[in-house]
């Protein structure tokens, strides 16, 4: 499994890594790992420490987290992303959407 | 298990008790059987009936147990019809014959019936399997070629809103892929009134229809806006609340987008998501990035999206050059990325600006091995004020009521100031009388030039005096947004109005600010002359308006203009 | 005790196989077994000597002539290289081994006749 996802004991915070490359091929594990998630956590922390490539449709599958997670009021953290992974993060200002780490 | 639904089943078998032996077996299990005594007999028995599965042996006269196996698997084509050997040949160089013949299973002597039973079945499996295999694959064929003439379609749908565009203009080069639409990539320009120069390239999200349906509404905008008059930022927040409301959350489009002016010799640019443009700078061979602050387009609400733009100076002979992450993307055999550096490598190697695509291509070619398809670039220079031709504008009315002899006065304050750009309404207005329509371009440039004097000058008490460099400009602008931002008070009067004459009509426009005003005898002193880079921009209402004058110590700017009725 | 010559147990499954057709394979093998007889007779090279003895072989085993069948083996596999004095003695072999086992296969024609 590329994507894995594991809630805090409180249940409270929802922990997503995606492994290998970030695209269009991951759409469905991606949205699964987050969408069924009963009682829905507070807040989120995508793991990129083992993301090798992230994509345009990567970025299409964090709005698409972001909007489950309420938007605007969401709290999301974006983990451990290596220097290429940056840089597209960086061109395409999504540290504007996210919290960068 | 399942059971056996019954075939069609050629046995061929020189021995006549064997074959009837066998025949009678094959039958007992439910099949209909073909029987033929040689090999040239079961090649014309298949020939005619077309059985599904052959019990071939493989010495007989005539022809050959192995020939015949041969020309059966030519006739049966695609389609996999088993044959199963039988023999007591027991020399391995004899069975490989069998399999390079074509034979798939072998039955050895004494007939066993229920080893022939699972080996009649398993064949059946694997000819139902090729069967499958063959159907879905045609069914793709077909849904594939349905694919293609749908995006056909869309495309020429797309071409015909995209014909406004000036993508032919003298001043633009470009490099896009026939199939740039359906990989998300862009590239419109067109003309403002004033004859300022929008150009877009985009990237969307995915390939396919759902890339090329995005870029139809976003053109009609862009071209739409452009044509009233609307600047950069408006056009923008239009362009991304369109996208927000209609495109699913998971799609946006990158884009970086200019205007170009050769009367203010400046470049405006937003880049959202896009690599790096360059701004080269003939003079002193400097490339200016331009660097993406924004998000793109789609991605925020109305009330979150930031319009903000930079603006450069830009002299008659720099060159704005934009590309497609394409360049940037392209991998080699061992999955390097081209990159940034390589780019930059090819800029500062390249000779002959003319060359820079070839150049480019060059490049991309040499470290890939062979050529991209989908890689979009365009390179943008000024028009020298003499080439400018903007199209004219059609109009949908039939020509016969306009109105003649009316005034308006417009006061716009501080808020409003702050967010509203009258000049495409009053642009319209104006155009409704139809002896102005000719004049369309000279009525919006004066217009737009009192009023940015009346707000920046006036109100936000710019001091033109800082364009005069390449830096000065920068921080002029950079005053400007943050003034903007800050305004309270103050206010533009807009007064139109339009009286008829003995041959046709005059229009006098009357634009008023709330600020300091200016030195106007020294201002008019100076002889008229081509446009500069500082200046109030006073020489260009002279030259295009008649009767300019400026009263209230140059609050208060005054211009005419007349047209006469064609007979 | 089975018997070398012919296994009773293939007659029997034949029989049920074949139904009102079994006289008719009967037949046909005899038929078919002389003629084959008289090829190996007649010829004395060793490729259709081969050829024949595969061919009887064959339908020997089909129809449970146990010992018949291995003859048959013998003489296709090693045609090649013997000399044609064997040959004709292991031709003599089968013809004897044939007439051995014709009365059996002449009595279950009989047998299935009366029933």
């Amino acid at each position: 499994m590329s994507v894995v996802a594991e809630v805090s004991p409180d249940g409270k915070k929802l922990r997503i890594s995606v492994k290998g490359r970030f695209d269009f091929g991951k759409h469905q594990e991606f949205r699964n790992s987050y969408e069924r998630v009963d009682p829905e956590p507070n807040s989120y922390e995508l793991d990129l420490k083992e993301t090798t490539y992230l994509d345009s449709s990567a970025l299409g599958m964090l709005l698409l987290l972001r909007d489950h997670a309420g938007g605007d009021d969401s709290d999301i953290r974006v983990v451990n992303p290596n220097s290429d992974v940056r840089k597209i993060l960086a061109i395409s200002n999504f540290d504007k959407l996210f919290d960068i780490t | 298990m399942q059971a056996q639904e019954p075939l069609t089943i050629l046995i061929a078998e020189d021995s006549a008790a064997d074959r009837l032996l066998l025949s009678t077996i094959v039958r007992r299990q439910g099949h209909e059987v073909l029987a033929a005594a040689n090999g040239a007999e079961a090649v014309e028995l298949f020939r005619q009936q077309q059985p599904q599965l052959v019990l071939m042996d493989a010495m007989m006269p005539v022809m050959d147990g192995f020939e015949a196996a041969r020309q059966i698997k030519l006739l049966a084509g695609e389609t996999l019809v088993p044959i199963i050997f039988l023999t007591s040949l027991s020399e391995s160089e004899a069975l490989v014959r069998c399999l390079e013949a074509g034979g798939d299973d072998f039955l050895a002597k004494p007939y066993n019936q229920i080893i022939l039973a699972a080996k009649i079945k398993a064949m059946d499996r694997l000819r139902r399997l090729q069967d499958t295999v063959l159907q879905q694959r045609d069914l793709i064929a077909k849904h594939h070629d349905y694919l293609l003439n749908e995006q056909r379609v869309a495309k020429a749908v797309f071409d015909k809103v995209a014909h406004s565009g000036c993508l032919s203009a003298p001043n633009i080069r470009y490099l896009q892929s026939p199939y740039a639409l359906f990989n998300g990539d862009l590239l419109l320009a067109a003309y403002t009134p004033a004859g300022d120069m929008h150009v877009l390239l985009g990237d969307f999200t995915g390939h396919g229809l759902p890339a090329a349906v995005g870029a139809m509404p976003l053109a009609e905008v862009f071209y739409g806006m452009t044509a009233k008059g609307y600047g950069l930022a408006e056009t923008l927040r239009e362009m991304n609340a369109k996208l927000k409301r209609i495109l699913p959350v998971d799609m946006f489009c990158c884009a970086t987008l200019l205007c170009l002016s050769s009367l203010r010799r400046s470049v405006e640019v937003w880049n959202g998501g896009m690599p790096d443009g360059y701004l080269h700078r003939l003079a002193t061979g400097e490339r200016v990035p331009l660097k993406a602050r924004h998000l793109p387009l789609g991605v925020l609400s109305a009330q979150a999206f930031d319009d903000s733009t930079e603006v450069h100076a830009m002299a008659v002979d720099d060159r704005v050059f934009l590309l497609s992450d394409g360049v940037i993307d392209t991998s080699d055999a061992n999955d390097q990325l081209f990159g940034v550096e390589r780019l930059q490598q090819v800029f500062a190697a390249n000779l002959e600006p003319d060359r820079l695509f070839e150049d480019i291509e060059q490049a991309l070619r040499d470290f890939r091995g062979e050529a991209r398809d989908d890689v979009s670039m365009v390179e943008v220079s000024l028009l020298a004020p003499a080439q400018l031709k903007p199209t004219a504008p059609v109009y949908s009315d039939s020509g016969q009521s306009c109105p003649l002899d009316w005034s308006v006065s417009f006061e716009f304050r501080g808020a409003t100031l702050k967010r509203f750009n009258p000049l495409p309404y009053l642009l319209q207005l104006l155009l409704e009388v139809h002896g102005l329509r000719g004049q369309s371009g000279a009525l919006y440039s004066v217009l737009a030039e009192l009023y940015s004097n009346a707000l920046e000058h006036g109100v936000l008490g710019l001091d033109s005096s800082l364009k005069r460099d390449a830096a000065g400009f920068a921080r002029y602008y950079e005053q400007r947004n943050t003034r903007l931002e800050a305004l309270q008070d103050g206010y533009v009067r807009v007064h139109l109005q339009v009286t008829p004459q003995e041959q046709g009509g005059c229009l006098v426009i009357r634009v008023e600010d709330s600020g300091k005003g200016f030195d106007v005898a020294r201002v008019m002193e100076r002889p008229l002359e081509n446009v500069r880079l500082s200046g109030r921009g006073v020489s260009l209402v002279r030259q295009l308006g008649r009767n300019a004058s400026w009263s209230d110590e140059g609050r208060s700017a005054r211009v005419e203009f007349f047209w006469e009725v064609q007979a | 005790m089975t018997d070398p010559h012919v296994d009773r147990d293939v007659l029997d499954t034949l029989r049920d196989v074949m139904e009102e057709n079994y006289p008719d394979l009967l037949d046909t093998f005899l038929t078919d077994s002389e003629s084959r007889l008289q090829e190996l007779q007649a010829t004395a090279d060793a490729e259709k000597l081969s050829e024949v003895a595969h061919s009887l072989k064959g339908s020997a085993s089909n129809m449970g002539a146990v010992r018949l069948a291995e003859l048959c083996q013998a003489l296709e596999s090693d045609a090649r290289h013997k000399s044609p004095a064997e040959i004709v003695k292991l031709v003599a072999e089968i013809s004897l081994e044939f007439d051995g086992v014709r009365p059996v296969y002449e009595s279950e024609r009989q047998h299935t006749h009366t029933h």
